[in-house]
């Protein structure tokens, strides 16, 4: 598959469809295209990246295995991928419901370009962040970390959660208020008051 | 813990999730390669499948064919008649008249049935 420059990029549904006719190219360019998001919202929504490895590497080989039955046009890829992102969760809180994540186990990046100070400031947000999301009840956070973290549209996670908008509108107002709750003590610690 | 109130701690939080957002894009490493890997292995099954179906389609019309004639012995049966059939238009035995005179003419001349003694008879009558 060689597309020229001119032209606009295949959507992901074309992507799939010549993904089960056999195109390679297909499947790297929807690996580059999903995984990232799909990685992404299983690690904010599980708090483990070895986990929300499996689940992304796992999600994707649904959607490699469900491509010859995908209806284009009827539904985004990402919508499903989503989906089949925050049910693999789900399983996993329930596999090990009642034992608490290791959050502090979770490594945080740390752009190397900063200071020490100002790198370990980012990694000590992000991680009180991490930390906040995970005291949410399973539900806020998947739609906190969608709404916020993906930046998708309420109507996009309504779908994506199969509840309506005016419930993800409720559970994101208040998954964030928990979480401005939860931070607010914080703010010299995270370095919010320096300016 | 204090409750949220302020417009600075929603500020706060909407900057912090930008932040975090930016931060990341690391993935694991292999990951993609491995997720690339596990696609062209399902390709490869689909591939395989494909052919199967098409060879299981084939064989499939082919039984019905035999089972619809009866079945292996009615076949072999079938094709002794036609073999039977071909030699003796070829070669018919000494007593059939030879298809290929009767069709093309001849000066051989036979009379299975008495025809021309009936025709004497009726004339005599009449």
């Amino acid at each position: 598959m060689s597309v020229p420059a001119s032209l606009p990029a295949p959507t992901d549904d074309a992507l799939l469809v010549l993904f089960a006719n056999g195109d390679r190219d297909a499947a790297r360019e929807l690996t580059l295209r999903l995984t990232p998001r799909a990685y992404g919202v299983a690690v904010r929504v599980l708090g483990d990246r070895a986990e929300a490895e499996d689940v992304a590497q796992e999600a994707m080989m649904r959607l490699w295995r469900m491509s010859p039955d995908w209806q284009p046009g009827n539904a985004k890829v990402s919508t499903w991928l989503y989906r089949v992102v925050l049910n693999l969760c789900l399983d996993i809180k329930r596999r090990r419901r009642g034992t608490m994540a290791a959050l502090d186990e979770v490594p945080e990046p740390v752009d190397p370009g900063k200071g020490v100070v100002e790198g370990m400031q980012d990694s000590a947000r992000a991680g009180a962040l991490q930390r906040a999301l995970m005291q949410l009840p399973d539900r806020q956070r998947q739609a906190v970390v969608l709404r916020h973290m993906e930046e998708l549209s309420n109507p996009e996670i309504a779908g994506i959660m199969q509840i309506s908008t005016e419930a993800v509108e409720s559970l994101t107002a208040r998954g964030k208020r928990a979480l401005a709750t939860a931070l607010a003590g914080r703010r010299r610690e995270l370095g919010y008051e320096d300016g | 813990m204090k409750m949220a109130e302020t417009d600075k701690d929603f500020k706060d939080l909407d900057l912090l999730f930008a932040e975090t957002r930016q931060s990341e894009g690391q993935m694991p490493e292999g990951l993609f390669r491995r997720i690339v890997a596990d696609g062209e292995q399902v390709q490869a099954g689909f591939a395989a499948a494909a052919a199967a179906r098409g060879q299981a389609h084939g064989q499939g019309m082919w039984s019905q064919f035999v089972t619809v004639l009866g079945g292996w012995p009615t076949l072999g049966g079938l094709a002794a008649a036609c073999a039977a059939g071909v030699w003796i238009g070829l070669a018919p035995p000494s007593f059939l008249p030879d298809p290929a005179e009767l069709v093309l003419g001849g000066n051989a001349q036979m009379d299975l049935i008495g025809l021309d003694e009936l025709i004497a008879a009726l004339a005599e009558e009449g």
